[in-house]
């Protein structure tokens, strides 16, 4: 309603009248004499223009005297005075004279040279040669200070991208997405978007640029511009591809091996064997049993586009299916965008963009790890005389080493989940002058998943049992809008001075709703039709659902002027209130500043080679408001309690809350310069980072002797991240070749620069295996989550040496060790070792990492690889707490036996074997575990085939390969760890599943 | 000029249209209660005490339950037992090569903590809730028994403790500067809490049947009288035993086997008691040991088995009324159950073939499915038999011998075991002390008694266990048990590392240790 006041508001403020005394017609081409539709024909200061049509035509009343301006991306802007002529043929020039790219900025967009931030673009062709199925591992590599870290193999798995490292503690670290304006839920993935629907995506990387986004955008800013139709004939694209994703083998030991190892660890204890070796062959190889050597993956992709003068079509539909590497596990997704332009006047324009999104996907268990560690003595399958009376959910054999048999898993999981989405954006465009424009958008977000899980009743061994088969049912629905109500001015004035003003209010509301229901007792352990929550006949039936509204009011306001192209200036301000925060600190003021210099417009400037020298600084100030939806509250829990033969109900308290709670904030410096040489074939481009995070939020576990249940929300202090990026690109075009080559090096580092009181050490990364030590510390003007623990100094090659490691007074630091165990440094020489000796051992950050693209093209056939790695990090190998000892009588790597300190191999990494560990070897953290993590990667590799075919534009044939070659020293599985939390997570592998290697073929066909 | 005049005033007309907004800005928390708002009436107030009771034997089997079972396995009277998995974090306890950041030890400690700020927050809020004086004294008193009952349960396990005694304290940031408080500050709090809940509890008479399992004066009587007992205070001890015994509140079960059978968890010689029962609605209402220490072969884990050892000792007394309703056998039919005739012990996964027939439900007894927490039962803390112990042991320390020997007699008589009326001495002492560990045999007593036990001022425990240890001579030399000499992947020589420089205390979890930023110093040894 209030928009439609403001409409009227707007269109009452002005009266116009249109002097109509002269048609003047003609047609717009380009400088080969093909015609360009779409360019803007305007009578200068007047709000009477015009578009050409798909033949380029134009027709247009003026004054006589009138002067005519026209316009289109890409192309100079040509200003033609009428003298009273009645045919005006134009000819557009293509606009050289600087990168004339046009930037999305947030709420506009402007020419690459109007912005003095720190903004990455990627245009659309990038990304949908990718042939990925998430757009943001098509940004790997591509964007200076962009990472992003692969969440393992996994089908449907996102990538998580992070810009310029992580500011902020929990979880959540994902950038803002933004979709032709409006701005996503938070949490939104890049699965949201098709990448083939994606025309350019402009990544907002320091505070300058993304200050406009408030305090939604303390991890970055990623716009998304999707396609649009263009008026002329029809252009239908068909893109398909099929590919194959497999692992490589891991080798763990054979029955023997293992025995050989469970047997030493007993022998070396004085204990007796646990098994005979002539009782078993080779065992079960469980990785056969698990995994399947090749997933399939399939995506296929149509599109249409067109339009005439005053509507314009862009449509596509696309479907997604990749298996897992599991019999159980996959995803599928279905897309479409239909996006419309609608020329209502010369003055208003409507856009209306719908976009529906199904997915129907099979959670992937995380097995690799189970497949490993459990022992190949376990056979997969009891023997037929024992299957007896068991249903088909039990006739998996039991492991002794608590590991529950991976087989068996993947025969009782049963999930199932189904996603709806729409999205629909509208958008008007109301010109109230030629100068000054309104803007008013709706962008709605509905969304249903339901999940269901069954459980079968089962019966594999006492502690793995499920007695009765239940089944869980939940629906989630959200609702978010988005209401942008802008007006704009832009406005060239007496040629040199570029004005471009824009003011807002914006409205930000997501609505979550939740209902759950279980149910134990259903009629079949195996008819799926009767897994419904209506056909349970057990005595347990639960009910959960809750519903949450969060809010945000906005206002921004934005100026950018720029003086004859050498000197810009942007500003901006948004307001936010939020509904998260209670109302003494609801609001948020979020500021930036930024300036550029381009040098090379400057008439003292004159060089052959230089064409493009640009400096640029920015600050600005950023919020999180992503935090604990009830962090401040004091929250009761309920439980159940027996008192005289009832149940009754028990109170507690669930969560301690922290009245005092504040928004994150981050501000952040950003100093750089862009460089361009013999006519911008080769490019440069600088930046260097200071940025503070402030009131960093955690949740901060208390001592446990306070009785505070879980951890609390609190302020613990500000992290300080400084950080080079840097992009360096060549693009030459010979006869039949063309070359593209683009590096990209970053380097962030974060450290602690100051810390609340209570929270002078940080401690993250709880290992239960480790005795629950935190084995990642943060400490004032330190790096932030560095790794800690005791530091070895080798092994105890004989008893002398057993003898001689004591304290100055004679004190054995380490009584219980034998020959053949670690040797921990007593740092404070007390001859005890104790948390006084826990020393830093590494470091996560990398020193650097970047990305390689090379894209070249030799007449028909093109050819393009992607490499990243990171460089100077170390990693916390969690596997290693296991598979190089038995602990627990979990199976080994093969070839343990050879990397175990014996008598006759003393210089052995890996301390002996023993069960008692009564040294604590893999008891206690120690740098046995840390390891450099540095690797280089072939994310991506790309032939394609141009060949001709009467009646298509274009056809093209590619074969792909990605994660083909992997170059590291790192022993574990996968070098690119997942990254949790700057603090808890980065750097800590706990071998999820791999990254898998892709083979893909594909066709590329346009009509 | 004028177009910025008009584009500013645009944006000042946007601004006031989306200016009152508090609709929009306004969106509190939905479904959840407060704890500022919680308090507001009675049943609120009850509700929020029986969360402190929930925190006696935890949610489930593993926060507090499993540590007092591992407890028992770290002594001579049961093995770890589950030899089909063991599992080191387990097994290392129960043979002393006790690895300090076990997850029972960590979970122990933290569950008991948020039991005592459940009790603290109960403390400081109930006195402001509108309720008739007398429940709110009750109510009081209740949270008062069970703090003293987690602080008791903290010191017997870890030593001095840190002590916070109110909710404001955990407000303050000097909470995160607490450090141990002596073992003797904390039995004085204990004392403290014990006797204030002794003057405002109702005995269990005055409860209403749906009441029972409220804490009672005799609970905390009994409680202070074991207090008293564990730190040699004789005469106090003897004189709060005998102030229950003469309350005629209690009276020993008249047949032994009643006690843990099911629906009597109130029964006439329960003191405080946590009650299992079956209702599948909701999770955890039933007991877990049944399942927890079930045989491997009767849908169990199989986790501390009773010992030979102990079997001994109850042979060596001819005491088979209790031998039968302690210890199940491999091979034998099972006590009070006539539907097992040959019990399904599983030696060669299990160490010792034998079950604890206190914590079996009979076939008849169990819901269908028999699901671990949904076991009907009773978990038993305090009873007559062992507050007529502690009266019998206190006597006898107080030079009362007469009274020792006469209450030694009570429970002996229920079980149909003659006394020898003119034992005197250290024979009397060993008799008592015998007999405490008969009647409580496998009720998770049993180390406590033997590390606080001492003959000529040595634990007791260090003459059983360590290299030369009674138990582990009897294991390694003596023992001729065809299932325990025979299932040696638990090896025989369990409890030869124990060090009473070392074992006398648990370590405290280094979790702690980090979070305090080295506050909270280790006990010494670990």
């Amino acid at each position: 309603m209030k928009q439609i006041i403001l409409i009227i508001l707007g269109v009452l403020s002005f009266s116009f009248t249109a002097e109509a005394q002269n048609i003047i017609e003609g047609t717009i081409t380009d400088s080969q004499g093909q015609p360009i539709p779409g360019v803007n024909v305007i009578e200068k200061n007047t709000v009477n223009g015009v578009a050409s049509d798909f033949d380029g035509n134009y027709t247009i009343s003026t004054r006589n005297n009138a002067i005519l301006v026209f316009s289109y991306i890409g192309y100079k802007t040509q200003e033609i005075s009428v003298n009273s002529r009645s045919k005006i043929p134009v000819i557009m020039v293509t606009d050289n004279a600087k990168l004339d790219e046009v930037v999305v900025i947030g709420y506009g967009s402007v020419e690459k040279d109007k912005i003095a931030t720190s903004i990455a673009s990627i245009d659309g062709e990038e990304i949908s040669k990718q042939v990925a199925s998430n757009a943001a591992e098509a940004l790997q590599g591509k964007a200076a200070g962009v990472q992003v870290l692969s969440s393992g193999g996994s089908p449907g798995a996102s990538p998580r991208i992070l810009v310029r490292g992580v500011t902020t503690i929990l979880g959540n670290s994902s950038p803002l997405i933004v979709v032709d304006g409006v701005l996503q839920p938070s949490g939104t993935s890049l699965n949201a978007v098709n990448p083939q629907d994606i025309s350019s995506m402009d990544i907002l990387k320091d505070a300058a640029a993304s200050a406009i986004y408030g305090s939604r955008a303390s991890n970055g800013v990623i716009l998304i511009t999707t396609k649009r139709g263009k008026s002329g004939k029809p252009v239908v694209n068909f893109d398909f591809n099929y590919g194959v994703q497999g692992w490589d083998r891991i080798a763990v030991a054979d029955a023997q091996e293992y025995i050989s190892v469970i047997n030493t660890r007993r022998i070396n204890d004085g204990t007796a064997p646990l098994y005979n070796p002539e009782d078993y062959g080779a065992g079960t190889d469980w990785w056969n049993e698990v995994v399947e050597d090749f997933a399939p993956v399939v995506n296929a992709n149509l599109r249409a586009s067109g339009g005439s003068e005053k509507i314009k079509y862009g449509a596509s539909v696309s479907f997604f299916d990749q298996q897992s590497n599991y019999n159980k596990g996959y995803y599928q997704r279905v897309t479409g965008r239909f996006n419309i332009d609608f020329e209502l006047s010369d003055r208003v324009t409507l856009k209306q963009d719908i976009s529906p999104r199904f997915e129907s996907y099979e959670n992937t268990p995380n097995l690799l790890f189970n497949t490993l560690r459990i022992d190949p003595l376990t056979p997969v399958y009891v023997s037929q005389s024992e299957r007896v009376g068991r249903n088909e959910y039990s006739i998996f054999g039991l492991s002794e080493n608590l590991v529950p048999n991976p087989v068996a898993q993947l025969a009782r999981q049963f999930t199932e989940n189904k996603f709806f989405g729409l999205f629909s954006n509208t958008q008007l465009n109301f010109k109230i002058t030629p100068d000054i424009t309104f803007t008013s958008q709706l962008g709605l977000n509905v969304t249903s998943l339901t999940w269901e899980v069954f459980n079968p009743e089962y019966f594999i061994g006492p502690n793995r049992q499920n007695e009765i088969n239940n089944y869980t049912k939940n629906v989630t629905q959200n609702f978010d809008y988005v209401v942008n109500n802008t007006i704009a001015f832009d406005k060239t004035i007496n040629k040199k001075h570029y004005l471009n003003l824009l003011g807002g209010i914006l409205f930000d509301s997501e609505n979550t709703n939740y209902l759950r229901g279980y149910a134990d007792g259903l009629p079949s352990n195996t008819d799926q039709n009767l897994w419904q929550l209506d056909a349970a006949e057990g005595e347990t039936i639960r009910a959960s659902g809750n519903q949450g509204t969060q809010n945000i009011l906005s206002g921004v306001f934005r100026t950018i002027y720029s003086y004859d192209r050498k000197y810009t200036i942007n500003a901006s301000v948004r307001v936010d209130q939020s509904s998260r925060f209670p109302k003494e600190n609801r609001i948020g003021i979020f500021s930036s500043a930024s300036f550029a210099w381009d040098v090379d417009s400057e008439d003292f400037f004159k060089s052959e080679t230089v064409n493009n020298l640009r400096l640029k600084i920015g600050i600005g100030e950023v919020g999180n408001q992503n935090i604990n939806r009830d962090g401040a509250d004091f929250t009761i829990g309920s439980d159940d309690y027996v008192l005289g033969g009832q149940r009754v109900v028990s109170n507690f308290l669930g969560q301690f809350g922290n009245p005092n709670l504040k928004w994150e904030t981050v501000k952040d410096k950003n100093f750089g310069f862009d460089l361009g040489v013999f006519n911008n074939e080769l490019t440069l481009s600088a930046e260097y980072y200071i940025k503070t995070s402030e009131d960093l939020l955690n949740q901060v576990e208390l001592p446990n002797y306070t009785g505070v249940p879980g951890t609390v929300a609190q302020n613990v202090g500000s992290v300080e991240s400084k950080g080079i990026d840097i992009a360096l690109g060549y693009n030459k075009k010979w006869n039949d070749f063309t070359l593209g080559l683009n590096l990209t090096v970053s380097s962030n580092e974060s450290k602690a620069v100051e810390l609340a009181p209570g929270n002078e050490l940080i401690l993250g990364q709880r290992r239960p295996t480790l005795g629950n030590r935190f084995v990642k510390i943060t400490e004032l003007g330190e790096v932030v989550g560095l790794f800690q623990g005791y530091k070895t100094d080798g092994i105890f090659q004989n008893q002398t040496e057993l003898n001689s490691h004591t304290s100055e007074n004679g004190k054995v630091v380490q009584p219980n060790a034998q020959v053949g165990d670690l040797r921990f440094v007593d740092q404070n020489g007390d001859g005890q070792l104790n948390d006084e000796d826990l020393v830093t051992l590494g470091n996560p950050f990398p020193d650097f990492f970047g990305g390689l693209n090379l894209n070249m093209q030799y007449k028909k056939i093109d050819l393009s690889m992607q490499w990243y790695g990171t460089f100077g990090n170390d990693v916390y190998n969690g596997n290693l707490e296991y598979i190089r000892a038995g602990t627990q009588n979990l199976n080994v790597l093969a070839g343990t036996t050879d990397v175990v300190w014996t008598p006759t191999n003393t210089d052995a990494k890996f301390p002996r074997l023993t069960e008692l560990d009564r040294n604590g070897n893999y008891k206690n953290p120690s740098d046995l575990f840390i390891e450099d993590g540095s690797y280089l990667r072939l994310r991506n590799i790309q032939l394609g085939y141009n060949f001709d075919v009467k009646g298509f534009q274009k056809c093209r044939f590619y074969v792909s390969g990605q994660n083909l070659i992997t170059i590291t020293d790192y022993s574990g599985f996968d070098p690119e760890v997942q990254s949790g939390g700057i603090i808890d997570g980065l750097g800590v592998d706990f071998g999820r599943n791999p990254v898998s290697k892709t083979y893909l073929l594909g066709l590329n066909l346009t009509l | 000029m004028k177009k910025i005049v008009l584009f500013l005033t645009i944006i000042t007309a946007l601004v006031f249209v989306g200016c009152d907004k508090e609709d929009f800005l306004d969106q509190p928390v939905q479904g959840k209660q407060t704890l500022d708002d919680f308090f507001s009436n009675a049943q609120n107030a009850e509700n929020f005490i029986n969360g402190i009771y929930r925190k006696i034997n935890g949610e489930s089997w593993w926060q507090v339950n499993f540590q007092r079972q591992i407890n028992e396995m770290a002594t001579d009277d049961n093995w770890a037992g589950n030899t089909e998995q063991p599992r080191p974090d387990i097994f290392g306890i129960a043979q002393y090569n006790v690895f300090p950041g076990s997850t029972y030890f960590n979970s122990f400690w933290e569950s008991h903590y948020i039991g005592i700020t459940r009790a603290n927050i109960a403390l400081d809020r109930i006195p402001g809730v509108e309720i008739d004086l007398e429940k709110k004294e009750q109510y009081l008193g209740e949270a008062k028994f069970i703090r003293a009952f987690f602080y008791f349960d903290l010191v017997r396990n870890f030593g001095g403790v840190p002590i916070v005694s109110s909710y404001n304290e955990i407000l303050d940031p000097s909470i995160n500067d607490k450090t141990r408080a002596s073992v003797e500050d904390v039995y004085a709090f204990v004392e403290a809490d014990l006797k204030e809940a002794i003057g405002s509890l109702p005995r269990k008479s005055e409860y209403a049947p749906t009441d029972l399992g409220r804490a009672t004066k005799g609970a905390a009587q009994s409680l202070l009288a074991k207090v008293y007992l564990y730190q040699e205070k004789w005469d106090k001890a003897q004189t709060m035993a005998k102030t229950v015994m003469d309350s005629g509140e209690y009276a020993l079960e008249p047949d032994f086997a009643n006690l843990y059978k099911v629906g009597f968890a109130h029964g006439v010689e329960s003191i405080f008691a946590v009650e299992f029962i079956n209702n599948p609605t909701f999770s955890e209402v039933g007991g877990q040991f049944p399942i927890t220490n079930g045989s491997r072969g009767d849908r169990g884990w199989g986790w501390g088995s009773p010992t030979s050892d102990l079997e001994n000792a109850f042979l060596s007394e001819g005491d088979n009324i209790r031998l039968r309703s302690t210890i199940i056998k491999h091979g034998e039919p099972v006590f009070g159950d006539p539907e097992v005739s040959e019990f399904d012990g599983i030696p060669s996964e299990n160490k010792s073939g034998r079950t604890n027939r206190k914590y079996y439900t009979p076939l008849a007894d169990r819901p269908e499915p028999y699901a671990r927490g949904q076991i009907p039962g009773q978990y038993i803390h305090l009873r007559l038999a062992d507050v007529i112990l502690i009266h019998a042991e206190a006597a006898y320390f107080n030079d009362d011998e007469t009274s020792a020997r006469n209450s030694m007699k009570l429970v002996r008589d229920r079980v149909g075991l003659d006394t020898n009326m003119s034992l005197s001495g250290t024979a009397l002492r060993d008799a008592i002390w015998k007999e405490r560990r008969l009647e409580l045999a496998l009720e998770q007593q049993r180390l406590y008694d033997i590390r606080r036990q001492k003959i000529n001022g040595v634990p007791r425990i260090a003459l059983i266990l360590g290299p030369n240890g009674s138990f582990v001579k009897y294991n390694t030399e003596e023992s001729t048990d065809p299932f325990e000499t025979t299932n040696l992947k638990e090896s025989q020589d369990s409890g030869a590392l124990f060090d009473p420089n070392i074992h006398m205390l648990w370590p405290i979890p280094p979790e702690e240790i980090q979070l305090s930023r080295g506050n909270i110093k280790q006990n010494p040894g670990y």
